[in-house]
């Protein structure tokens, strides 16, 4: 079992009384306090398994600035194009599907970058990430895909993730 | 009046692609292609009924504490859903599932299966 780190149970203190104060919503000395205790308690004990690299990187402004550009303008539009493109298949009689599980190398070295990016195109409809694999030091992601228009490897890897790994990869690396 | 307009855009675009969602998870051809559709469900569905939940939040109700948990709403939802799509996904192809038609491609049946 890993140790626990202080600079670990810092940020995560601070994620865990930022959603204290965001549920309650109220400003009084008492909800506040006890809301420190409890985040402190839940932060000694979990660190160790919410952080396992560098603690301050959300506190760089750089990161959290191109976090908050691929979070809330990037990501959305690429979603934004995608549902249209589901929604009308689904609306247009659910015939027009090429589905297949492609794999795909992924760049991102590190752990967090690496499930941002599946949990993204997770999310983008469309594209599934089933599995990751690792073999002689690159990962491969198997992505089952809606619509095979590009053969598997770096072309079907533009097509689906191109945008997005670009963004993450200027929060991560 | 006219943020009342924008209000009931936003939800209505929502409601459309749950509509869109729904239809895709009753009529697909097979497992996979459903959990694709209903993406759409928990994506822009969920989203633009919170954003017009959100602004009727603040400019209507004139309540933060409501707008918070409305937006903290939306944000969970998009954090907790992938994880459950991917779970399903894998446990489906290794329990086995395939479907009818054989699909494009199938790189993870290749690796995997022998």
């Amino acid at each position: 079992m890993p140790k626990t780190k202080f600079p670990a149970v810092v940020s995560t203190f601070v994620v865990c009384y930022a959603f204290w104060v965001l549920l309650t919503w109220t400003f009084t000395v008492q909800e506040l306090a006890a809301g420190a205790v409890v985040s402190l308690a839940v932060a000694l004990f979990s660190a160790r398994f919410f952080i396992h690299e560098r603690a301050f990187w959300l506190f760089n402004p750089v990161k959290l600035g191109s976090a908050l550009l691929f979070w809330l303008i990037l990501f959305p539009v690429e979603m934004i194009k995608a549902n249209v493109d589901v929604a009308k298949r689904c609306f247009g009689g659910c015939k027009n599907v090429n589905p297949g599980i492609v794999k795909v190398p992924v760049d991102l070295k590190s752990d967090y970058g690496q499930a941002a990016l599946a949990n993204a195109i997770t999310l983008t409809p469309g594209t599934i990430t089933m599995d990751v694999a690792e073999e002689d030091g690159q990962t491969y992601y198997y992505i089952h895909w809606i619509d095979v228009t590009k053969p598997s490897g770096q072309e079907a890897g533009d097509a689906i993730k191109g945008t997005l790994e670009k963004g993450l990869r200027r929060v991560w690396e | 009046m006219l943020l009342r307009i924008v209000i009931d855009l936003l939800i209505a675009v929502g409601l459309i692609f749950a509509l869109a969602g729904t239809k895709g998870v009753l009529k697909m051809p097979d497992t996979f292609c459903r959990m694709q559709a209903s993406t759409c469900i928990s994506t822009l569905g969920i989203l633009g009924v919170c954003l017009g939940g959100l602004l009727y939040a603040i400019f209507v109700m004139h309540s933060p504490a409501t707008a918070v948990k409305v937006a903290l709403i939306g944000a969970l939802v998009l954090f907790t859903n992938p994880i459950g799509s991917h779970a399903i996904a894998k446990g489906a192809y290794q329990a086995g599932i395939r479907p009818e038609k054989p699909m494009e491609t199938d790189d993870y049946g290749r690796d995997f299966d022998e």
